[in-house]
């Protein structure tokens, strides 16, 4: 009983909840300030996403008569639960070691999806017609990116299961996968991981939907897709599931790849947590939408299913030859 | 305070941005691009945002003197607007049909059909004149929000 409420505590406060939602719209209103600043513009304040969120509030929600009208309002939810959960099972080293600890990396690997699956559910429920091109083009870049996460997972898991084992085995437990780390060193600096992170950089683009590959919302082709009939709190939850999103791949890619602790006290060691997710935000998200413009689906499709998928493989080869 | 008043208060400062081309010459649409996006005229310090869908606008830039062919399409595209919301009209053309003024395809002004809040006179409208139409519509959302300014 105890377990499940701690469990409830875990997905609604600390690392999920309130706590992945403060840390998502923290960064999300950096990212817009320093892209302002590197187009040498003032930008929105740091608390632009709050403000923005308590604004959608404020507004009438509508709903198209010709929607499906359950799956319109419920898709949101979904989404929002479903990240919420997933944030639970993020370990942070040194503070927190996640929800569980059996096969944690395989949920996440499912959980992952689902905010896309939502995005998708609305679109379609909407009726609209610009959602339903929205939704197909989610649907291929779902396809393009969760191959090379997958390939990405599996060289990771590979590595620490062979050196715990001996033989051959994956680990699929995160939390010993950070521990291993924390004895062995960083995969990020791993000879044979370097692949397999850049890729990870890669995908975080893709999976955010931010600007070369913001294809499924295009506000100028399509005019945001599949979010096209949401207004009001119903896109304010689509926000938030974004923040949250924020904060579970970000934390992911510190976990795989940087879980490295500098000190026995935990608050030390959260703000460390946050100043890693912060940087690999800044590099594979800020900068790369700060200087770049749309791709097409068909050539970030093809990009995805070439360099990222290369490089991982390459990683998950060379863990199998050394 | 109120939660309610609180939220409404914070609300003023993330006017989102929607621009409806009324059949323009695209001289005020350009003009409205580069107030957003070229750093002299950052229309984001205010926390706006330019955004594709109707359904998630604040404030409506019209531009253009509201051709014929285009009017059913303006107004269907701004009922689709959720409330609270406030109009710009932005050139000469929607406040008085400018040099298309009389023509033969024209409806406007674009005031016969909807109310509009702000006028931006100007052929094309200087940039800082846009800006300033902007912050007024803020005041004037306050206002439509039942908070004083």
């Amino acid at each position: 009983m105890t377990d499940t409420l701690l469990g409830i505590m875990h997905m609604c406060i600390f690392p999920g909840g309130l706590f992945a939602l403060a840390i998502g719209f923290l960064f999300k209103g950096i990212d817009r300030r320093v892209e302002a600043r590197l187009q040498r513009r003032v930008g929105p304040p740091l608390l632009q996403p709050w403000i923005d969120a308590a604004k959608l509030l404020t507004k009438e929600t509508m709903i198209p008569k010709t929607a499906c009208r359950q799956a319109f309002l419920l898709a949101p939810v979904f989404g929002f639960t479903g990240m919420a959960v997933c944030a639970a099972f993020i370990p942070i080293a040194g503070v927190f070691d996640g929800l569980s600890n059996m096969g944690d990396l395989l949920v996440i690997f499912y959980l992952l999806p689902i905010p896309a699956i939502a995005i998708m559910l609305g679109g379609s429920a909407s009726s609209s017609p610009f959602s339903a091109i929205g939704f197909s083009r989610e649907m291929l870049m779902m396809l393009a990116y969760e191959t090379p996460l997958l390939m990405i997972l599996l060289s990771v898991a590979m590595l620490v299961g062979k050196s715990i084992a001996g033989t051959w085995g994956a680990e699929f437990s995160l939390l010993k996968i950070v521990l291993w780390q924390q004895e062995n060193g960083s995969l990020g600096l791993n000879p044979s991981m370097i692949p397999a992170f850049i890729a990870y950089l890669i995908f975080l683009p893709g999976t955010m939907g931010a600007i070369p590959f913001d294809i499924p919302e295009a506000e100028t082709e399509i005019i945001e897709g599949p979010l096209l009939e949401y207004g009001g709190p119903l896109l304010a939850l689509f926000q938030i599931t974004s923040a949250l999103k924020t904060f579970v791949v970000l934390g992911l890619g510190v976990a795989l790849f940087f879980p490295g602790v500098i000190s026995q006290w935990w608050p030390i060691n959260l703000i460390w947590f946050i100043v890693k997710c912060l940087v690999l935000m800044l590099i594979s998200l800020t900068l790369v939408k700060s200087a770049t413009g749309r791709f097409r689906i068909d050539q970030a499709f093809r990009f995805y299913i070439t360099v990222p998928m290369a490089l991982a493989l390459c990683s998950l080869i060379l863990v199998w030859v050394i | 305070m109120s939660l309610d008043t609180m939220l409404k208060k914070l609300s003023v400062s993330s006017p989102w941005l929607f621009r409806i081309n009324a059949g323009s010459c695209n001289g005020c649409d350009v003009e409205l691009a580069t107030t957003a996006c070229i750093p002299r005229y950052d229309v984001e310090r205010f926390g706006c945002k330019y955004c594709g869908s109707p359904r998630h606008a604040d404030i409506v830039l019209i531009t253009g003197p509201l051709t014929a062919r285009m009017r059913d399409r303006v107004l269907r595209v701004w009922h689709d607007i959720p409330e609270p919301k406030v109009t710009v009209a932005v050139g000469v053309c929607p406040i008085s049909g400018g040099v298309f003024r009389e023509g033969y395809s024209i409806r406007g002004p674009i005031d016969r059909y909807i109310p509009v809040d702000v006028n931006v006179p100007g052929c094309p409208p200087r940039p800082q004149a846009i800006l300033e139409s902007v912050v007024l519509a803020r005041s004037i959302w306050l206002k439509k929000l039942g908070l004083e300014k």
